[in-house]
């Protein structure tokens, strides 16, 4: 069921299903939302924090919800948003589902990025990260290609990229001072530890810029998914098309790993996850972008709440998408797709 | 040679990465003609279809559309002029007939004319013409290789172009399929008119239908022309290698090769 838009000349599909989908996952999302708000080694209760919204709360809680929990909700959602973008659009173009930006080395290669800039200006992080993220695009896409993208080449010479670019990371932050290493390293590990105003708000910013480019993207890339025979009779200009799709998705992997690490595996479940709440063969970015955000709160949230340490939010990211992407790799191996 | 046709070869050379493919090759394909492109295993048949719709770069010479090279005019207003199903195309998973044949629209369409009232109406006139209405709502990994054959030429119909090319649209059908798609085909092209290229593997079917037909041999024509003088003892033994006998289609009078 498909309702079609009219203004004029203009008109815009939009699908009940996705509409559904999209719905529920703003749903979920603002449980979600809630949930993080109020859990915490501080926990605050529905009245704390509407004392807190109206100028009544302590001074403490006042911190605690303006200061720490709500920017930290603020980027992980952004953050999460971005990597579904980046992993939908990745995956779709590339028609692999296993050629999403975290699994193929592009996460790491921003985080190399993002380290060797602070290390060279003392900022510009999210410059470099972009930089980064880029070569490695560029290196393992180069790599792997011939006549298309085979899953058995793309997905070793992924990981072989994505294995060297980590431990380069490693390498660059032992070269940072001391003081911003300790954070950098947690950050490394794919964490919304001690997140603020400003990362939330550049990460936002970022997708508010890019949100105009993606919905014109949208469109041709959900033709782009089919051949590149049928896209190019259907008067699309593949190559072109191909670089603004890589362009923009590693513009939002750079932003989502500046906001949040590089963060395991969110960029590689939210694809196949939107495309199963929306199905008709459509890339569902923005119900992969839901589905992305909602995945990195959970995980941040559940981080946590694990009393005594501090956990990064990728080990649950880890848990919860590894598992996917073995199912993944064994179907590939047994349809003989590898 | 008619060097009016819509869509011709000039002196066309292509292939691929260290593959010469086609060498110097020159055809037209007649306007508002049914040609059978036909010719053995891995003579050039679809590297010749390929490039004359601008899917594979051409190397030496052009592929000329309307008497401009195609390669160098915009895709899109190629697109409206000329649809081509290549061999084996694909689909994403759970992709709808419908959805399908509404990709054929994407050349009139953009982000913010995603469906006007002709896109519709092109659509279901796709659908009623292939006989696929009743399916539309079936997702394509559904449906028997007849019927998804029938739902990727609905797709390149609805696209609506004078000129229409086919990559062996009947592999994988059985013969009374194969039949009842070539009669699609034909009645696309007398009743509205269309240019129809397509190659077959199946010379007597070939010869039956085309109006024009082409053999390929090694990336060259070997001869062109209507059914009854490209399909010759001496042209089958030259391109296929084939000694046989030809007689007239008891039937429809074409020529019929009986291989001995
Ligand atoms: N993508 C490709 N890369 C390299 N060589 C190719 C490619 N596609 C085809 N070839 C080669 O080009 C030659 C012509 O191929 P083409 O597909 O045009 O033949 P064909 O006549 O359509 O054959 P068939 O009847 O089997 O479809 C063959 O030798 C083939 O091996
Ligand atoms: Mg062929």
């Amino acid at each position: 069921m498909t309702w079609t838009l009219r203004f004029a000349a203009l008109s815009v599909q939009i699908s009940r299903r996705a509409l559904l989908a999209g719905l529920c996952l703003m749903a979920l999302l603002l449980a979600a939302a809630l949930l993080a708000v109020q859990t915490g080694s501080y926990p605050l209760s529905s009245g704390q924090m509407a004392a807190v919204l109206q100028g009544r709360g302590t001074g403490i809680e006042q911190m605690i919800l303006l200061d720490h929990r709500l920017p930290r909700i603020a980027a992980a959602l952004g953050a999460g948003a971005a990597f579904g973008l980046a992993g939908a659009m990745f995956q779709t173009m590339l028609r692999n589902p296993l050629a999403a930006p975290d699994v193929i080395g592009f996460n790491a290669g921003a985080s190399c990025g993002a380290l060797a800039a602070v290390i060279l200006t003392g900022g510009m992080m999210l410059a470099g990260a972009i930089a980064g993220a880029a070569l490695a695009a560029a290196l393992v896409l180069l790599l792997s290609w011939k006549d298309g993208l085979a899953p058995g080449r793309l997905i070793l010479t992924g990981i072989g990229a994505s294995l060297t670019l980590t431990a380069a990371a490693d390498l660059l932050v032992s070269r940072i001072d001391p003081q911003t290493a300790s954070d950098m390293v947690t950050w490394l590990t794919g964490s919304l530890h001690s997140r603020g105003w400003g990362d939330a708000a550049r990460v936002w910013a970022g997708l508010a810029l890019l949100a105009p480019v993606l919905w014109r993207l949208h469109f041709p890339l959900a033709r782009l998914a089919m051949d590149d025979g049928i896209a190019t009779g259907l008067g699309l200009p593949v190559s072109g098309l191909r670089l603004a799709v890589a362009g923009a998705g590693i513009v939002l992997t750079a932003l989502a790993v500046t906001a949040a690490g590089p963060l395991p595996f969110v960029a590689f479940a939210a694809g196949p996850i939107a495309r199963r709440l929306v199905p008709g063969g459509k890339p569902a970015l923005l119900a992969a972008a839901a589905a992305g955000a909602l995945m990195t709160l959970l995980a941040d949230t559940a981080a946590r709440m694990v009393p005594g340490v501090q956990l990064p939010a990728g080990v649950f990211t880890a848990l919860t998408g590894a598992p996917v992407l073995l199912w993944l790799l064994l179907a590939h191996f047994r349809k003989g797709t590898l | 040679m008619p060097d009016t046709a819509r869509l011709r070869a000039e002196d066309l050379s292509a292939g691929y990465a260290g593959t010469p493919v086609l060498d110097s090759l020159t055809a037209a394909i007649p306007d508002g003609g049914l040609t059978a492109i036909v010719g053995p295993y891995a003579c050039g048949k679809s590297t010749l279809l390929r490039t004359l719709a601008r899917l594979q770069p051409a190397g030496r010479g052009q592929a000329v559309l309307d008497g401009k090279a195609i390669h160098r005019q915009s895709s899109r207003s190629v697109a409206r002029r000329l649809a081509i199903l290549p061999q084996t195309p694909a689909a994403p998973e759970g992709l709808t007939v419908r959805d399908l044949v509404a990709r054929g629209r994407t050349p009139y369409q953009s982000a913010l004319w995603q469906w006007s009232r002709q896109d519709a109406a092109a659509v279901a006139r796709a659908l009623e013409l292939t006989n696929m209405t009743g399916h539309a709502r079936r997702p394509l990994e559904a449906l028997s290789g007849g019927q998804r054959q029938r739902a990727w030429i609905a797709m390149a119909l609805a696209q609506e172009t004078g000129i229409l090319l086919l990559d062996e649209p009947t592999t994988y059908l059985d013969l009374p399929h194969q039949i009842e798609l070539l009669k699609l085909v034909q009645r696309l092209n007398r009743e509205t008119g269309r240019t129809v290229a397509m190659v077959l593997h199946d010379i007597n079917l070939a010869a039956r239908f085309a109006s024009h037909m082409i053999a390929l041999k090694d990336g060259r024509v070997f001869c062109q022309g209507p059914p009854a003088e490209v399909i010759t003892e001496a042209v089958l033994h030259s391109v296929f290698q084939l000694p046989c006998r030809i007689i007239p289609d008891p039937l429809h009078g074409t020529p019929h090769v009986i291989p001995a």
